[in-house]
């Protein structure tokens, strides 16, 4: 039996575990909730939908950047669990390789945060459609760059799983990271003109700023007003560049160290 | 004879802490054998290694001639093994959880279901063989794991205490599948239960320290010191080198 079937069993029912787990069900509420909280809360605090479509696809981009947060929550314990709950005691003494284990268990993991990112798409589009009767041609750029962000977001959530003893640290720790330091690190570093591409919370910006940039954005709201530093928008080749690097150095960094994890 | 789990010169150090010493033993084709030692003997760790979940400092561990840190798939596609009490993954049932063992062990289709069937049979979870594992107690977690070991029928068995957390009859059912079992098979069995280990095993090795203090039969180590029990007692009381 070759690693390229075993590997397809193994996605198989860890996707099988993502849908019977209500982590889903949860980001799945949570990124409806954002979706109807734009769709509701724009209209009634300003006056009516922004004339600009762009402004309101980028605002609706909230739903699935959030989906693609919600893979830290499918992640969180995909190594670590196995150590910390020891059902590695019997997954590990089968004749499988601990590699085909884990990019099986990243495999299933994106499926299901993709699943979300798609269905988030699919509420954004259908209610542009609605309120405008178009949709910009730039949210199949804002669809790939939410996919890669939860690729990267995945990475980095499986290399600290990978590090960490426990999977609520893996989680905490992954959270701490991109929803703490990297913005306090990229509000220093745009308040002080130095590049800040290679951020996680820039990168995840550009899924909301590939509509125009940051002036357009707050434009649609009465403009950025007199702000003390100029906000330049992320380049979206750079932060192409920045998730790719997060996404296949956390990958192969998780690799390395679930291979030389030992279950003692 | 042939050996079935030849174990050279282990030596394992968590640490500065130095859990195997020079380990050297050698479990022929279808014995049942024991291994005795108090807490922090080295016995679980020896069992990891053997299972590929611990790579020792020094020495090599060999499943029926397979060096299992050099090719592991091999030597584990050879085993079945509890080590410590078995954890399964919560949202599966035992069938699907058999199901997702015995397809990565390249079994499949009715064969698969019906050995399944009979597994599940043997360790008596017919009535719980849909329902999640999150249900279970730590004993009918045990009887999933004994059936998990005996699924693809594997040739060695690698057991560490695999009667905890049974109750009275679990434990008298248990040691029957084993003993059965072990009439076809390799059984290397770490327990602290020495009645269970005399009933199930023709050879015991004692070990502390990590060190390998008496490997014997168990007919010899009673007429030596008069009982198994006695045995136990002389050997790990007396001071290490």
């Amino acid at each position: 039996m070759s690693e390229f079937e075993k590997l397809r069993i193994v996605i198989g029912y860890e996707f099988l575990k993502h849908i019977r787990r209500k982590r889903l069900y949860i980001i799945l509420a949570l990124t409806l909730i954002a979706e109807l909280a734009v769709l509701i809360l724009v209209p009634v605090l300003g006056d009516g939908f922004p004339d600009n479509v762009m402004v309101m696809a980028a605002l609706l981009s909230v739903g699935p950047s959030l989906a693609g947060i919600g893979a830290i929550f499918f992640a969180g314990d995909a190594i670590a669990g196995e150590f910390e709950s020891k059902t590695g005691f019997i997954l590990f003494t089968n004749p499988v390789k601990r590699s085909t284990l884990v990019i099986g268990k990243y495999l299933a993991c994106y499926a299901a945060v993709a699943l979300l990112v798609i269905l988030g798409y699919v509420i954004v589009t259908i209610s542009l459609l609605a309120i405008y009767g178009s949709v910009p041609i730039e949210t199949l750029s804002s669809f790939g760059l939410c996919l890669l962000y939860a690729g990267a977001v995945l990475s980095v959530t499986f290399f600290f799983s990978a590090v960490m003893k426990g999977s609520m640290s893996a989680t905490v720790i992954t959270l701490v990271f991109i929803m703490v330091i990297s913005p306090i690190v990229d509000s220093v570093l745009l308040m002080t003109g130095q590049p800040h591409w290679f951020l996680m919370s820039t990168n995840g910006d550009t899924i909301a700023t590939v509509y125009g940039g940051y002036e357009a954005f707050m434009g649609g709201f009465g403009g950025m007003g007199d702000m003390p530093f100029e906000m330049e928008t992320p380049a979206i080749g750079l932060s192409v560049l920045s998730m790719s690097l997060y996404l296949a150095v956390g990958f192969v960094a998780s690799l390395f160290i679930s291979n030389r994890r030992q279950l003692a | 004879m042939s050996e079935a789990i030849v174990i050279e010169n282990l030596t394992k150090y968590y640490n500065k802490f130095l859990a195997l010493k020079g380990l050297s033993l050698k479990v022929p084709a279808k014995e049942n054998v024991g291994l005795l030692g108090p807490n922090g003997a080295g016995k679980s760790t020896t069992l990891k290694i053997l299972c590929g979940l611990l790579r020792a400092s020094s020495g090599a561990a060999y499943i029926d001639g397979i060096n299992v840190a050099e090719n592991p798939s091999q030597a584990l596609s050879r085993i079945g093994a509890i080590v410590e009490t078995p954890e399964f993954y919560s949202f599966l049932t035992p069938e699907e959880t058999l199901g997702y063992l015995g397809r990565l062990r390249g079994m499949g289709g009715d064969k698969l279901k019906a050995r399944i069937k009979e597994v599940i049979k043997q360790v008596r979870l017919e009535d719980w063989s849909k329902v999640k594992i999150e249900k279970f107690s730590r004993g009918m977690k045990q009887r999933l794991g004994l059936a998990q070991t005996l699924l693809h029928d594997p040739p060695v068995l690698i057991l560490d205490e695999p009667g905890l957390g049974l109750d009275p009859r679990g434990v008298v059912e248990f040691r029957d599948i084993i003993e059965k079992a072990g009439k076809e098979k390799t059984i290397f069995f770490a327990s602290h239960q020495l009645t269970e280990v005399s009933q199930i095993c023709n050879q015991v090795a004692i070990i502390d320290h990590g060190k390998l203090l008496a490997y014997d039969s168990i007919t010899a180590l009673e007429k030596k010191y008069k009982s198994l029990e006695g045995a136990y007692l002389e050997l790990t009381e007396a001071p290490l080198e």
